[in-house]
């Protein structure tokens, strides 16, 4: 289709067009990400192969020194005169091999099986057996430590080339000295990096293996350490929680998914475009004590929410202030199910998740606004837009140009709101037709907290868990992509 | 390898021997808030009258009785050494091998001391896991004496509500409280289980007629206007009638003042309404140390001895399993306690359920409450029923 033909199309017609040719993208955008990966892989296999053919020329040709290091890490650097880094090198490789010998064999030797011996009694005192939770968890470390050896050892390798072809070409090699001045010059990323890295590998990264690995075994409520033994067991509560038929795990998976985007569409769009109103009223000439009116929806901010959410939970119960005003007015007959009822229930959680939302998004619209030039609206008005078009043609663009960003991270937020959902019902009401302990306004996040602190099954919280990332990557993935402030971004600057 | 452990276990054995009887090291004690300063005493006494274990060191920590078993699951080795819990989380604590087996010397004294109910809670199989400490987990009927005029009729209790615009309360969406319903028109819902804490199979009755008129009982009580889902007395707010249990005895006092009453359960659709007697326990962590299970052993069974039971009932309330503390003048006079043994030859002792068990009956109980079983057929109640109960099954160990 031309350019000249497109333009004759109606409204309705030219967003049909431009749907279809974005769906006609997608096919392909799905193929070249696969070959993206598979180029990706190909990559990281070809480097790996010069590596170890670099291992074997630096053999190959390596004096006596350099070949010794391949053994004793550092000998050559220590030789050469570089005798600090001989040393740290020397060090890492005594630590690893103590390591090794009295803790990691033992727990890399159980770690295809997770522990075989049982906790048994001796009369009336308890013997402990093999731990699986220590075995999965040092396991893990200990196979991070062997990647970091062979990492250092190849950084090892490495350096006696480098040393071996310096001196070579008569060229000096740094001192121990220099090494360490160069931390804080050169090198002083490194220095710097060093103890975030550490936190991140300990308390972000390890925890992730071992939550996706606990996902592959059958560690719940029959098979708990330390008196009991879990294993692995493949792929099955993958299998367990994607199955269908029934009231199982398969279909009250879908059903809370369902729901978590829902909500999660709801609570992000609901808020935003209703607090830009409140914004927009807010804003307009016409209005009075502006400071007072956003002060008093700046308050619901102030107020912690375990402290309102729990309040207004109690307002809307059976029993509750709405109810029993209405009941005294003579309204209503019977209380209104805003709790029991699976829809009144979601609607609820939506209405009040407004009164929380929209004030942020007042404060962050009001900024906004002010910042749109007037001049825009002045040379709109004298071209006769009435206040809609405004909205639509003015500060909607801007406003969806600087706040995409946020609106995509409020997104992901939601589908992980805990909070709201957590205070307001619980995931309540449950019924028969959801397995695992789900109630329908249950959130991923939230069927996954009953789990573990509930039912003590960490193996299906864990593919949970796995399949929260996976719905979360993929939205942002292809949101963040169609975003304008990526698209274009000189558009408004 | 073999040989130097050999010696090693001969060497503690020999040890232990040495050192026998009495213990020194630390002890940790997980109790609900309202009896931490109590279990202090009772501590210090028991210390006093046994010298050997003056040097223990025993520290003892608020943690409620749900609590205590959650967090005893997720952490054996760092959770406490006695800890009081209930009855229904027993089955979950063997399971996950955080209960040993009750001491054989003190077994016969717990078996004989305790009333029946209690004795058959503390059990998985034959083996004893735990020390009863009360028996007063059961619930039934509070009420306001100026609303209510029959408390024996559940269908006037909720008329006179609805007419003093007062709700009645009864948490029908719990496993716990929905049994009142079922047993009471005659259904049983039990699990066998083996020493080792698996549950071995099911006696469920739920589908049957019997089910079916229980069923139909609660989607009207929950039908009518007054109806609140709830067991909380002080989360309630317009109290006509209340079923509940003895801990919120003193909440009821203060909120109806001269109008508190308390009587068993009413009937319904002709049946009186039934339910579980239940118990709270004290449950020892399993060893790994002769001397320190040896401690704790004597020290559970003191803080469940008939005087102390006695004790903590006057101290905080709580309702002897002892037969003879039961016996006592100032608990047969309590007016919450006698309702509640009134009610107890109405209902069944709790035995053992799995986790899965309470969710489900939540399940049921919500589907009652959200009116989705309204204007069902017989037919259709009894399918529902069926599909309870075959989930229910599905909870066995295989």
């Amino acid at each position: 289709m031309t350019d000249l033909e497109f333009l004759k199309l109606s409204k309705p017609q030219k967003i049909g067009y431009q749907f279809l040719q974005f769906l006609k993208k997608v096919p392909m955008a799905i193929i070249s990400g696969i070959k993206k990966l598979f180029l990706g892989l190909w990559a990281v296999l070809v480097g790996l192969g010069h590596e170890i053919a670099d291992v074997f020329s630096t053999f190959v040709h390596g004096d006596w020194k350099t070949r010794l290091s391949f053994l004793v890490m550092g000998f050559g650097n220590a030789a050469r005169g570089q005798w600090l880094r001989g040393i740290l090198f020397f060090l890492f490789q005594t630590v690893f091999n103590l390591y090794m010998v009295n803790f990691g064999i033992s727990y890399l030797a159980k770690f295809n099986t997770l522990g075989t011996v049982e906790t048994t009694r001796q009369g009336r005192v308890t013997v402990y057996g093999d731990n699986s939770f220590y075995i999965l968890l040092y396991g893990i470390l200990t196979i991070c430590f062997v990647i970091a050896f062979i990492y250092t050892w190849r950084v090892n390798v490495k350096q006696n080339k480098l040393g071996q072809m310096y001196l070579k070409n008569g060229h000096r090699l740094k001192t121990g000295r220099e090494d360490i001045r160069s931390f804080a010059d050169e090198e002083f990323h490194k220095t710097l990096l060093a103890l975030p890295v550490l936190g991140i590998f300990t308390f972000t990264i390890l925890p992730i293996i071992f939550m996706i690995l606990v996902a592959f075994t059958n560690f719940d409520y029959e098979h708990q350490p330390p008196s009991k033994l879990f294993t692995w067991v493949g792929w099955s509560n993958f299998q367990t929680l994607l199955s269908s038929g029934g009231a199982n795990f398969g279909d009250t998976f879908r059903q809370v998914l369902f729901w978590t985007l829902l909500w999660a569409f709801f609570a992000t769009f609901l808020n935003y475009f209703l607090g830009m109103f409140v914004a927009i009223m807010i804003n307009r000439k016409g209005i009075k004590l502006k400071k007072m009116w956003r002060t008093i929806l700046v308050m619901t901010i102030a107020i912690p929410q375990f402290v309102s959410l729990l309040y207004v939970s109690k307002m809307f119960a059976a029993d509750g202030l709405i109810n029993g005003v209405l009941m005294r007015w003579g309204w209503i007959k019977e209380p209104l199910p805003f709790w029991t009822d699976p829809t009144w229930a979601r609607v609820t959680i939506i209405v009040i998740n407004l009164w929380i939302g929209i004030p942020y998004l007042m404060l962050i619209a009001t900024g906004i606004l002010m910042n749109i030039p007037a001049d825009l609206y002045e040379s709109a008005r004298m071209d006769g837009a009435n206040a809609f078009q405004m909205y639509a043609k003015i500060t909607l663009p801007y406003m969806l140009f600087v706040t995409g960003p946020y609106l995509l991270t409020s997104f992901t937020g939601n589908i992980n709101n805990f909070n709201v959902i957590f205070l307001l019902s619980g995931g309540k009401p449950l019924s028969m037709n959801l397995a695992g302990n789900a109630g329908y306004t249950d959130l991923l996040i939230t069927w996954l907290y009953k789990m573990t602190v509930n039912d003590t099954n960490y193996k299906l919280a864990a593919v949970i868990g796995i399949l929260v990332f996976v719905v979360t990557a993929v939205i942002n993935l292809v949101v963040y992509n169609l975003m304008p402030s990526v698209k274009n971004e000189e558009d408004f600057q | 390898m073999k040989k130097v452990l050999a010696l090693v276990m001969a060497l503690a054995m020999l040890l232990s021997v040495a050192c026998a009887e009495g213990f020194s090291g630390n002890v940790k004690i997980w109790v609900a808030d309202a009896v931490v300063d109590f279990t202090q005493q009772q501590v210090d006494a028991f210390k006093a009258a046994n010298p050997e274990y003056a040097g223990m060191t025993v520290t003892i920590e608020p943690v409620g009785e749900g609590d205590a078993a959650s967090n005893m699951i997720t952490d054996v080795e760092g959770g406490a050494d006695l800890y009081g819990f209930a009855q229904d989380q027993l089955a979950r604590l063997v399971a996950a091998g955080a209960l040993i087996d009750v001491a054989p010397e003190n077994a016969d004294v717990v078996e004989k001391e305790n009333d029946a109910g209690a004795v058959s809670a503390v059990k998985m199989g034959d083996t004893m896991y735990a020390y009863p400490m009360t028996s007063d987990n059961g619930y039934f009927l509070y009420y306001d004496k100026s609303v209510v005029t029959d408390p024996t009729d559940l269908e006037k209790v909720l008329e006179d509500c609805e007419k003093a615009g007062k709700n009645f309360y009864m948490e029908i969406n719990s496993g716990w409280y929905q049994t009142a319903f079922f047993f009471g028109a005659g259904c049983t819902l039990t699990y066998d289980s083996d020493d080792s804490g698996n549950l071995t199979g099911i006696n469920c009755d739920y589908a049957t007629e019997n089910g079916v008129k229980a069923l139909k009982s609660m989607i009207k009580v929950a039908q009518s206007p007054a109806f609140v889902n709830g067991s909380s007395a002080s989360n309630a707010t317009n109290i006509g009638a209340i079923v509940d249990g003895t801990w919120d005895a003193n909440t009821m006092m203060d909120l109806l003042g001269d109008n508190f009453a308390a009587t068993k359960l009413p009937t319904v659709d002709g049946y009186q309404l039934g339910g579980f007697g239940g118990f709270k326990m004290l449950g020892v962590k399993p060893q790994t140390d002769e001397d320190k299970l040896a401690a704790c052993d004597a020290l559970a069974a003191y803080l469940t001895s008939e005087d102390v039971q006695l004790a903590r009932y006057e101290a905080v309330q709580w309702g002897p399993s002892n037969l003879n503390a039961q016996k006592n003048e100032a608990v047969q006079s309590n007016v919450a306690l006698a309702a509640l043994a009134e009610q107890l030859a109405y209902a069944v002792p709790q035995g053992q359920y799995p986790g899965d068990y309470w969710s489900l009956a939540t399940a049921l109980g919500d589907d009652v409450i959200g009116k989705n079983l309204d204007g069902k057929t017989d037919e259709e109640l009894l399918a529902t029923l069926q599909q309870f109960q075959d989930t229910a099954a599905t909870y066995v160990t295989k």
